[in-house]
């Protein structure tokens, strides 16, 4: 990193005084330089992807995504972060359990600065966030309601009754929802993990089916068997995929 | 003071069930060609032991009987009163023949004087009976008074928890308000001020308002102003409001704060959540005998409700629970993009008739 050039920096927050707050104590330290300001999720994931800034200042509580979901969206571009919230337990025990620095609402230019010397530090030893592990303490092992996916600067929220199956392509997971397909950069494994178990069953290595869905079960030639879906869809069901199938549809 | 003593229908009651007595010893004294004598001698005299018989009321106050005392140990004083009263009796029945006698009716009431015991065994008798019906009357204002002792500390209990709930109901928004006057202190002091007074009247009211109170509507509507305006500091043009009542309605009276979670739920998990933001409704009216109030908000098509508003839905709950009994109806109608809770209450001055 150049030590001349200043960092770039974004805030995020649905509040305009908060916003406000954060570019006034910015304006005190000249070697950062405030390139955008967020009033929602969704535009902190289009501004993020647009500027591909060093630090964002991202409040916790948001409408339609909170920081944790701008966060995972972003991924492995985020190089710094600084969260900032009134009060919320589950993200203040996440953060304390990964080390990951958090303002507390209302804070100190005082406390703001020492939140960016750690981001400096962070930035200039080039430390991975620990994103996954953040999103999974906060999440504390509920399923998932549903699923976000980026699209470039585009976000989707997919409520997960929506899903019909997921689909194991490589290094990502295609999503077929209301007719349409999503790719999302995630490992089939990860996803099953999230989604409600009663709701979701692994049919095969390669899917993820919403047993909502699931019209009828066939016998084709060998005993292997094939899910055909309420829209005619056909998916392949493996051996150990037919016994949990069988197990949750038992239930 | 003897309870039946201070409601003249029960006085009345009371003393009416003497003349059956009477009646009885009419038909046991009296005789052919002697019916009159009978009844002008014995029914004004049930009459008066009726009035004798209330002091039974101070004796059984005296010696209650219970699980720890049992009857015997009032046996002694309550026979010492039942002679006395018998004694009493036989004088009354004296001092009535006289004055019979003195009033030249042509009844001759001396024929029952001739028999002095029978008149105190009778007067011991109804005494007796007093007492039977003294100890009844007060084993049964005990219970009901206990019953609804039962009924008010349950009152007391349940309201004194919600209150400890509500005073740490939302540091979320304590911090967040006071991080918009931080953030407001230099680009705009005036409007820092201003949210400061806004709160400290919003805190004043929470801490003023005892949970077992009940408020006019329209105090009711104050607070919850006072809280929204609070709220529109930091969410912007996002919040709008729209509160309307009744002039009726506004006058009725409802357990203080009662609404104010359901207007920080449609905040909340409402408002909040959605990018353009919306208007929360709060009515108010009074139809029929029921009082009607409903708080709406538009909600977030992409988010499942959260789970979060649980919380403030069941105090409220609770508390009209607490307050009305089952006489109220609670609902939450998630529809086409509104989320509405409707409460109906019975108006104050029905529910005291009732």
């Amino acid at each position: 990193m150049n030590e001349t050039e200043a960092l770039t920096v974004i805030v995020v927050d649905d509040e305009s005084p908060a916003r406000g707050l954060v570019r006034e104590y910015l304006a005190n330290h000249p070697d950062m330089r405030l390139i955008a300001e967020c009033a929602n999720g969704f535009e902190a994931v289009k501004a993020a992807n647009t500027h591909k800034p060093d630090l964002i200042i991202l409040d916790v509580q948001m409408p339609k995504l909170d920081g944790f979901e701008v966060l995972e969206l972003l991924g492995a571009e985020t190089r710094s972060v600084i969260f900032t919230t009134a009060y919320d337990s589950y993200a203040l025990r996440a953060f304390n359990v990964h080390a990951v620095d958090y303002l507390l609402k209302p804070f100190s230019a005082e406390r703001f600065a020492e939140a960016l010397t750690l981001a400096r530090t962070r930035l200039r030893k080039s430390e991975a966030l620990p994103t996954r592990e953040l999103l999974e303490t906060r999440r504390e092992g509920a399923a998932l309601d549903r699923l976000l996916i980026r699209d470039r600067s585009n976000v989707h929220v997919i409520p997960i009754d929506q899903v019909d199956f997921v689909e194991s392509q490589d290094d990502y997971v295609s999503i077929r929802a209301a007719g349409k397909n999503y790719l999302k950069e995630q490992a089939i494994s990860d996803l099953e993990q999230q989604l409600p178990a009663n709701g979701f069953v692994r049919i095969h290595r390669r899917f993820l089916l919403n047993i909502s869905r699931l019209a009828k079960i066939e016998l084709s030639e060998k005993d292997s068997r094939i899910a055909v879906l309420l829209d005619k869809t056909q998916l392949p069901i493996s051996r150990a995929g037919y016994a949990k199938l069988r197990a949750v549809l038992d239930r | 003071m003897h309870p039946i003593f201070t409601n003249g229908k029960q006085m009345a009651l009371y003393i009416l069930g003497y003349l059956p007595i009477g009646a009885v010893l009419v038909i046991g004294f009296g005789h052919a060609g002697a019916w009159g004598t009978a009844a002008a001698f014995f029914l004004p005299l049930s009459v008066l032991s009726g009035f004798l018989g209330m002091t039974a009321y101070y004796v059984c106050r005296a010696f209650p009987i219970s699980q720890q005392y049992r009857i015997w140990r009032a046996l002694p004083a309550q026979a010492t009163a039942a002679v006395t009263a018998g004694g009493f009796s036989v004088g009354m029945a004296w001092a009535w023949s006289a004055i019979l006698k003195s009033l030249n009716l042509n009844v001759q009431p001396k024929m029952y004087m001739d028999q002095p015991w029978s008149l105190f065994a009778i007067g011991v008798l109804l005494f007796g009976l007093a007492i039977a019906f003294h100890y009844a009357l007060i084993a049964s204002l005990d219970s009901q008074r206990s019953e609804s002792q039962v009924l008010e500390s349950s009152l007391l209990v349940r309201e004194a928890e919600l209150k400890a709930l509500r005073a740490q109901l939302n540091p979320h928004f304590l911090f967040n308000s006071l991080n918009s006057v931080s953030a407001l202190t230099t680009s705009d002091p005036a409007s820092a001020r201003h949210m400061c007074l806004l709160l400290a009247d919003f805190l004043r009211d929470t801490l003023r308002l005892g949970s077992a109170q009940r408020i006019s509507v329209r105090e009711e509507f104050t607070v919850l102003q006072r809280y929204l305006a609070i709220e529109q500091v930091r969410l912007g043009s996002r919040l709008s409001v729209q509160c309307a009542g009744s002039d009726q309605a506004m006058q009725e009276k409802i357990p203080a704060l009662l609404l104010q979670p359901l207007v920080e739920n449609a905040v909340v998990h409402g408002i909040a959540h959605r990018l353009e933001g919306g208007t929360v409704s709060i009515d108010a009216e009074c139809r029929d005998s029921v009082l009607i109030m409903s708080i709406a908000n538009p909600t977030d098509a992409d988010r499942p409700r959260s789970q979060g508003s649980g919380f403030g839905l069941n105090l409220v709950r609770q508390r009209l629970q607490a307050h009305y009994g089952a006489a109220y109806l609670f609902e939450t109608v998630d529809a086409k993009g509104t989320y509405r809770v409707n409460i109906r209450v019975p108006l104050a001055a029905v529910e005291t008739t009732a």
